[in-house]
This record gives structure tokens, sequence and C-alpha cells, in this order.
């Protein structure tokens, strides 16, 4: 075989974009992978934890006796036995509660045999609460006299976050047309299939190991230790496959520490693993947010400025959810340009759950109320003074070198060619005058269409010290690579992107590349999964580091060919003559000859790649990520208009992904995330009655089914994106962000009726209209 | 902690029977209810668990004289499939077809689903159309006793019905419809699949000389068990289908429907369907 291919010549492929498997894909189709919720550990015990099960209230006593006698019962635990842990954002949250501040709250724990003797001690614990009267509504939590919620802060203040660019009452002036509305985004959660799970066990040194399913493992460690007592460095982090995370495993929670004191307390591996129901109601929500928000504009068409007053429901503790303006400023401020800027953002503290990180991020809750004021603009703008949709978009559209009030530096910027591109695709402004005109009729089922867009943070967001990822690789006797990298593979896609980066670079196939990134003793930092960031950051590294192996193959090989490194080039498992692709040795005899020599010469390199970007900063004007990304979506709606039934037919879809990596795992991006923002438009909803969750389960928290989805047209559209990896950005939150008021524009195209609090349900659209038809008449 | 203390998968009616006697048996007939009511603690099980899937010929669907039978642990599945529904009682494989998903059709029964007796099961309200009533079995004296029930009598509340703790529902049975019948179903809730009615109607009767008659109207979702809509029903009996008529059902029909305000719908919402629904039902017969 090598005989015959020593003759021939090895013409340059790129890998980059075409379709890459998932190699965990076939695994995860027919059930063999090992998900964290399967493992078991040699004397393993499992832990269940009771929560308060109401909103606030004083605990009076605790008797754990009963339970604590219970056989196969190894431990039980409160708040007396963990009194100065504390964990979260502003370190407001502790493992275990002395007092109840939402229906959450963790009372007690018990480590036993089985979850079902855990189970049944858990009955045997008798709590006396004293219940104290509550708050349900940040409006409630910031009336004088109003119960407190946190002692550290007695006005119920949590998080405030303001940002103000140019000169509001002199734009208020210039403007013809000022919209004034209220946007209300209500409660959702992840819902991953993967219920919330740890294993945490103790070695005989202290060290802890910790099985867990976080996004960011290396910052987890420094999370999880002030809520354990324990040094960080004593930390190990183990990933194992996880059942999804979009944002829900990016903070520490009360159940990771409570699985590590129980098995400290038992010198055993214990094991916490929530029910369905479990999930609902104790893990993070994306964060609710009440936006007043105004938009002006000349009669031009020229945007003007943009205010935005945001409340939001904090929840009895803080963890990400009240940091979410944090991005809401800039979307406020960005992708269309708004001179003058002013955005306000208060979290209050009340007993109803808490938020956390949620794909979109503060974006899905902003572009909810800019993408519809821009709606509502251009047709005002249309009927008053004839200026077309497209038109008045483009005019305001940000261009390439643009900057932000900010300082958002948009370098690459091809948000103009998504509308163009998006508009054209779906014949957006003839379908829009058609529906409009037959929104007179007497037709049951109406047809709308609706565009929506938004800008979002594509290069990392820097909003901590480093954005960076460390990568080390090694190429072995056999031309086998393993990658060690910081990046987490939460079902995203990394391991396939890095394998074909990688690939490309070393010219061996792609199943030749081994990646390690499920343990934090191996790996080297990296920031976590999220804000869009891993294939341009953990891909840049990963670029980088088989960039330099390469150099390092390339001139041993060139010292022996008696020819310079840059004649040379690696493709086909082969080192070739660059010009014309002929064989001059196959890689994995090179890499032997290499190593097996008086000085080896071993290919072992690392990286650490840090963004160009700029820290957030405190004021938050700083140029936070090495690219910002544009999408645009057009939804096209069939409305019931008697049952107020709303089926999206198709969207269009064109975002600016910088270049194209994995095509495959682009699209399943997409797809998930259009997905997620169709459930959060129209079906899903966390019900709460006083602090009290009423649909903790897939029955009545409707996510969408496959039936649901759309008709899909995907654009993608390539800026080429200097400092991403062969020019790509991230691209995984935009999906999420834009769809839902493009659903929302396309429904008032149809019915004449503006929502402004999703989720648009049957029950919704159909009182709506109802209420119009009587209105009316 | 499981209170399963015995778990038996009879072959025959009569062990099953026996076993029911004794007391202390929970039926397990596809368990898509079963399970999860049981882990909310809704329900709770009996000593012994009795698997009725294996019981010779209680699945089968088979025509006796003019009655269409279907035996009670015959799945969702098995119903839509299957050819002598699918030729005189279409209605019910269009209804089976809106149930839940393909995965829970497999394993739910037509006998769970109508002793589950919950007031937005799907199954019923077809039934109820058809005019079927169901055959419940005991082990009476040493021999099997059966007895049959009208189905709209069968149910005395959520989750209730006359069935006796030692009485398996051995069979459904419905009169075989005459050519004229037409019927519809209709079910509503925000989502295409996995999907329980936020308000389901079914509207059948004979078509004749332009005379809707043996006018038989079902709801599910609107009172506490599935009901006949009598005063629809009243509205329709004999009558040509104008446009009069039809506005008098669709006022009968949220006469008949007495919902209320549960965390699915409001009262508003689903007396709102019931009015769109009817309409809607009616408008299908007429198109028929």
């Amino acid at each position: 075989m090598s005989e015959q291919v020593a003759f021939q010549h090895i013409e340059k492929k790129s890998l980059i974009g075409t379709r890459i498997k998932k190699p965990d894909a076939p695994a995860k189709a027919i059930g063999k992978t090992r998900y964290i919720n399967d493992m078991v550990l040699p004397q393993m015990l499992y832990a269940k934890i009771l929560h308060a099960g109401r909103p606030h209230a004083e605990i009076v006593s605790i008797d754990t006796s009963e339970a604590e006698k219970l056989a196969g019962v190894y431990a039980v635990i409160t708040a007396k036995d963990v009194p100065d842990l504390k964990l979260g954002f502003v370190k407001d949250n502790a493992p275990l509660k002395g007092k109840v501040r939402c229906e959450r709250d963790e009372v007690a724990a018990v480590a036993a045999e089985s979850e079902a003797i855990a189970a049944a001690a858990l009955k045997l614990i008798k709590v006396v609460y004293k219940d104290l009267p509550g708050v349900f509504s940040p409006e409630d939590g910031l009336k004088e006299g109003a119960p407190i919620i946190q002692e550290r802060f007695p006005d119920n203040k949590s998080l405030r976050f303001e940002f103000k660019h140019g000169d509001l009452e002199q734009a208020e002036k210039d403007s013809d047309i000022i919209l004034d509305d209220e946007f209300n985004v209500h409660y959702v959660t992840h819902c991953c299939m993967g219920t919330s799970c740890a294993i945490a066990d103790f070695d005989h040194n202290g060290k802890l190991t910790i099985y867990s399913q976080t996004q960011y493992p290396y910052n987890y460690k420094m999370d999880l230790a002030p809520a354990l007592g324990i040094d960080p460095g004593d930390i190990r982090v183990i990933q194992p496959p996880t059942g999804g995370s979009f944002g829900a495993k990016l903070d520490v929670y009360p159940f990771e520490p409570v699985a590590a004191i129980l098995a400290q307390k038992t010198g055993r591996p214990v094991k916490i693993l929530f029910d369905r129901e479990e999930e609902f109601i104790n893990s993070p929500t994306r964060q609710p947010a009440k936006m007043h928000v105004r938009t002006g504009c000349t009669k031009d068409g020229v945007l003007t400025f943009r205010s935005a007053d945001v409340l939001m429901d904090n929840g009895a503790y803080t963890s990400w959810g009240p940091t979410v303006p944090v991005i809401m400023m800039r979307t406020v401020s960005g992708h269309y340009r708004v001179p003058v800027v002013d955005f306000k953002g208060q979290a209050v503290y009340t007993n109803n759950a808490y938020a956390g990180s949620f794909r979109g991020y503060g974006n899905v809750q902003m572009t909810y109320a800019t993408a519809q004021h821009m709606d509502m603009l251009a047709e005002k703008l249309y009927d008053d003074y004839g200026l077309d949709p497209i038109a008045f978009r483009l005019k305001n559209a940000q261009e390439s070198g643009e900057v932000t009030p900010q300082k958002s530096f948009l370098r690459e910027c091809a948000f103009a060619e998504c509308i163009t591109t998006a508009a054209d695709a779906s014949d957006y402004v003839n379908k829009l005058k058609k529906y409009t005109a037959e929104r007179a009729t007497d037709d049951r089922y109406k047809r709308g269409i609706g565009l929506a867009s938004s800008i979002h943070n594509a290069g990392g967001a820097k909003i901590h010290k480093s954005d960076g990822c460390g990568t080390m690789l090694k190429v072995d006797d056999y031309a086998r690579v393993t990658v060690i990298t910081g990046a987490s593979e939460i079902g995203q896609g990394i391991d396939a992107v890095i394998a074909q980066i990688v690939s490309e670079e070393l010219g061996v196939p792609v199943e030749h590349v081994t990646l390690v990134n499920n343990d934090s003793d191996l790996g080297p930092w990296d920031v976590g999964v999220h804000a869009s960031r891993t294939t341009f950051i953990a891909g840049n590294g990963a670029r980088r580091a088989a960039i330099k192996a390469k150099k390092q193959i390339l001139a041993a090989a060139a010292k022996q060919a008696n020819v310079t490194a840059d004649e040379l080039d690696l493709r086909g498992g082969y080192v070739v003559q660059d010009k014309d692709g002929a064989v001059v040795i196959k890689l994995d005899r090179m890499l032997r000859q290499m190593h097996f020599q008086p000085v080896p010469d071993v290919v072992m390199v690392s990286d650490y790649y840090e963004p160009n970007s700029e820290p957030e900063g405190k004021d938050h004007i700083s140029d936070h990520s090495a690219a910002y990304s544009h999408a645009v979506h057009i939804a096209e709606v069939i409305v019931d208009t008697y049952t107020g039934e709303v089926k999206v037919e198709k969207v269009t879809m064109a975002q600016d992904v910088g270049r194209v990596i994995n095509r495959m795992g682009l699209e399943a991006q997409m797809e998930g995330g259009l997905a997620f923002g169709l459930g959060f438009a129209l079906s899903e909803e966390m019900l709460f009655e006083k602090g009290h969750l009423k649909n903790p389960s897939f029955r009545d928290y409707k996510v969408p089914t496959a039936p649901d989805m759309p008709e899909l047209d995907i654009h993608f559209i390539e800026s080429d994106c200097a400092e991403g990896p062969y020019g790509a950005k991230g691209i995984a939150e935009l999906p999420t962000i834009v769809i839902a008021p493009a659903i929302a524009n396309a429904v008032y195209n149809a019915t004449g009726i503006r929502f402004f609090n999703p989720p648009m349900t049957p029950e919704k659209v159909a009182h709506a209209i109802w209420d119009k038809k009587r209105t009316a008449s | 902690m499981s209170d399963i203390k015995h778990y038996i998968a009879p072959t025959t009616l009569e062990q099953a029977l026996e076993t029911l006697a004794l007391g202390r048996v929970t039926i397990l007939s596809g368990g898509t209810d079963l399970t999860p009511q049981v882990s909310v603690g809704r329900r709770h099980f009996e000593d012994t668990l009795m698997n009725i899937r294996r019981i010779e010929g209680l699945s089968q669907i088979s025509m006796q004289g003019d009655e269409i039978r279907i035996g009670g642990s015959a799945t969702v599945s098995d119903i839509r499939y299957h050819d002598l529904i699918m030729k005189y009682a279409p209605l019910l494989c269009e209804t089976a077809s809106h149930f839940a998903s393909e995965q829970i059709r497999n394993a739910a029964s037509i006998g769970g689903n109508i002793c589950n007796a919950s007031p937005a099961g799907d199954m019923i309200i077809p039934l109820l159309v058809l005019g079927a009533s169901v055959e419940l079995a005991s082990w009476t004296k040493g021999v099997v006793q059966t007895r049959r029930i009208p189905l709209d009598e069968f149910f005395t509340g959520p989750g209730k019905t006359l069935r006796n703790s030692n009485e398996l529902l051995a069979a459904v049975i419905f009169k075989k419809p005459s050519a004229d019948f037409v019927g519809f179903f209709r079910k509503s809730g925000p989502r295409p699949a996995l999907e329980i009615s936020t308000v389901s109607l079914g509207i059948g009767g004979e078509m004749k000389e332009g005379k809707f008659q043996h006018v038989r109207v079902a709801m599910g979702a609107v009172g506490p068990t599935p009901l006949r809509g009598r005063q629809t029903e009243a509205a329709l009996e004999g009558q040509k289908l104008t446009r009069t008529i039809i506005d008098h059902a669709v006022l009968a029909a949220q006469q008949d429907a007495s919902p209320i305000d549960d965390i699915r719908a409001t009262k508003w919402y689903r007396n709102h369907l019931v009015a769109v629904f009817t309409e809607e039902l009616l408008y299908n017969v007429c198109q028929n």
C-alpha cells in the first residue's frame, strides 16, 4: 500500500466548511453513552435533599433523629452542620439553609444506601416552620416596609446596572416618533434531558473528585471551594457526558456542595440525581424582566435614541440571572445605530425562583423588545411617510468599522447582507403588504410574516480576567493526535470542530484525533462553555497548537530531505512537497524517526490563546468580545383566529457566521437554538403562584415537539472574521435570541395585535382577538 | 419505595379475575397513566401488581353479530390500524392518531384510558359518540360473570367509575354504525403532539335525507367527567343543519359544558373552544 502511494501526489484539500460527524453521535443515538446520570462508583451512597416547599419561613426546629435511625442511612445534615459555607455570585446562598427564602430551599440532606431509603428518611425529618409574609414581585419588594428577604440587603435591592450615552433630552426633542412600551418576559427553564447530577468522592488526603455537569470546570473549583471550606486546589472536576446544559450549569448550585459535604462526612462517594419534578423546581430559570423601552426616530427613519428601564425579579438568591444587563446594555444600543442610550437595570429580591445563565443571556429578553419596536417604527414610517420597511432597517443598520456607544468595535459586520438575504429569500416586503391587506377579511386563518434581528458577542466576552483557553497537543509514533483542551464538550460539538481543525492543519484523518477535555487535573485552563465562544476561542487554540506541531514536524522532515520547511506540507497522512503534493515520507514513519534518535524530537506542544478583546470593566464600556455577529430571522405564521393557535410554517434565517467550519454542527446549532426560542415564544412558561411552581412536569410545561418545528431556510453569511479561526465567529446564541420577536412581528402582521408578554399561547392569542373584536363592535 | 409485594401476569381471564377477587390488586394495562400517577403520589400500588396484557384474547378486536367489540387491553395503536375499525368507525382511528405520541399509543390500552376516567381522556369521546358500553367481568361464585354499563353512565367523577374493585374492563362494545353515520372528533392544545386536551369534542349521527338523526355529542375536559352534550343533541336531532340550527347548537353546547379554570386553560377559553369546535364539526358534517 505504502509503496503504491509513494509515487502518488496528494492534492491540498480543505475540510473547512464540510460536514463532520460528531464523534459521540452514534453512541448517543443507540443509547450506549454512559452519562453521569448512569454512573455508579463502588460503595457509592445516594443522597436526597429535603426542600422547604414553602416560600418564606423561619425554621423553628429540625429533628433528624428518626431519619438517622433508619437502617441504611449513613448521614443526615442540616444548616447546623455547615454554618459558614457560602456560594453564589454575591455569596448570598448556602448549601443548606437556616431560613427559608424560596420554595426550593435546601433544608436538610440524607445519604443512604439507596435512593429509596434516602427518600424514606426525608419523610422522617420533622421540621417546624414559622411562615413569614412573602414578596412575589419586584414591585412589591421595593415597597416601603416590604418583608426583607436577605438580611444583608434590607431594601431588597440586588444588582443594579446603568449605562448612559449622549443627550437624551435633546434626542427626544429631535424625534418625530417616540414609542413607549412595557415588555414583560416570563420565566422559562432549560429542560436539559439529563437532570441535574453530581457525584462527590474524597480521597484520604482530603482531595475532592467531583463528577459534574459543569460548563466551567476551572472557575467552578473557585466557586465550589468556599461552599465546602476547602482549598480550590484540592478539587478535581471530572465531566462525564452530560445531557444538556445551555447555561444551567454555569454556576455552582446547592446540590453540588451538599453531595460533597455528605461524601466528606461518610467517607464514601455520594451521588445526587434529580428526578424531573425536582429538576423543574430546583434548576435555575431564565431571568424574567419587565422592560420599559422607549425608542425615538425621525420622520426620515433615522433612530434618535433608546431608553430601557429594566426591572428584574432576582428571586431569593443571586446567580447569573440578574447579571444579564451586561449583555442587555450592549444589545439595546447595538445592531441598529442608536446614537443616544439610557439603560437602567435593577434586580429586586423576592421569594420566587432564581435565575441563572441561559442561552441568549439577556439578549433573548432585550431583543424581544427592540425587534418589535423596530417593526412598529417600520410600520409607522411606511404608513405615514411611505418609507420602505427594509430601506428603514438598512438605513440604521451598523456597518463594518463602526463602534457602538459601549465601544463594541464591529470589525467585520455583515448585518446589511443578513437583512437583504433573508428579505429577498422570503419575499418579505410583498408578503408583508399582502398579509396586511388580508387582515381585514373574515377568514378564520390569517397569514403573517415578521422580521427580527439582533447582535451578539461572537468572539467570547471578557467578563473574567481572562477569556482564554489552553491547549496541549501531542502527535504519537503512529501519527495519532491527542488534543488536551480546556474547552468542555456539553453536546455543542467542539469535539468535532477541534478534530476537524487539527486534521486540517496536520493532514491526518479526523478519526485519528482524540480529544481529552473532561478532567481538570489534565486540562489547561479555560473560562467555560458560554457566550458563543468555544469554536472561536478553543478553535483558535487548537489551530495554533496544531500549527506549532506542524512546524516541528516539517522542520525535521526538511532537514532530512535537505529542503526548506516551507517547501513541505502535511497531507493525507504524509509529508509531501507543497508545490505538487509529491509524497516525501509517511507521517508516522517520520514521527518515529524523529523520536528514536540520540536526541529525541518528540511532538508535544502547548498553547494558551487569549483573544484580543478588552476586559468588560466596571463601567461596561469596552470592546469586550473579539467579534460580534448579527442575525436576521423572518418567520411566516398561520394564526387560527378562532382557537388562537399559531403555527410557524417557515423561518428564513440569515446569520453572519464569519466562516462555516463544521457545516453539520452549524446547522444543528441553528435548528436547536431555534427550537429553544420557539418554545419561549409560543408555549413554555413556568407558572408561579406565590412562589410555588404549579407546572413542574413536561405535561404542563410545554416544550416544542418535533411536529412544531417549522421549515427552515438557512443562509450562512461569511464575513471572514480576521481574529476567528479560518474567519469563523461564534454562533450558538443568536438562533435562540431572534426567533421569538420574529414570530411576534408575524403574529402582529396576521392579526394586528402586539404581544408584549410572551408566550403567545393559543388562549392568550384567542382572548386578544376576541377582545379586539368585542371592542370594535 | 415500592409497595408491590407480588407481580403476576395471568394468561387467562379466569386467573386474572380470581386474583382480582382476592383484593389489593393494582391492574397494569399499559401503565402510561398509572406510572406517572404513582410517581407523583396521586396513586399508590396495592400489594399485587397484575399485568393483564398477556391475557389471551383480551386485546382482540372483532365483530360479533351487529356489534363491534374491542378487548380491554387493545392498545390505541391496535385500534388505529385495525381494518374493522377503519372500515366501520374511522372516527376512532382519527382520534387515536391525535392521542399522545407513538410510544404512548403503542403502550396505552383502551381499557386503561377508560378506567383512568380522566375528564380529558381522548378515546372516551368518540366512544360516547358511538354509543358504546363497557363490559365488566368478575369472578363471582366460581364463575366469570359479566355486566354491561353504557359508557355515558360509567363515569361518576374525575378518576371515578362504576367499576368495582373485583371487576375488570373486559371489552368496550358498540353497535356497528349504519352506512349513513358521520362522526368527527376535535381536540385542542398548544402543540400538535403529546398534548392533554384543553377541550375535546365529538359529534356523530346519521345523515338521512338531509336531516341529522340519532345525534350524539360528547365533550371532554369541560366537566368532572367526559360528558354527553344532551342539549346540543336536542338542538340538532332531526334537523337540517342550517345556519340558524348550527347557531342554536353552539349556544346549547356552551350550556352543556361546565368547565373550570385550571393551569391548562381558563373557563372562558374552554367555553370559547366548545363554541368553535361545535361549529367546526357541524360544518364538517355538512361537508361530508
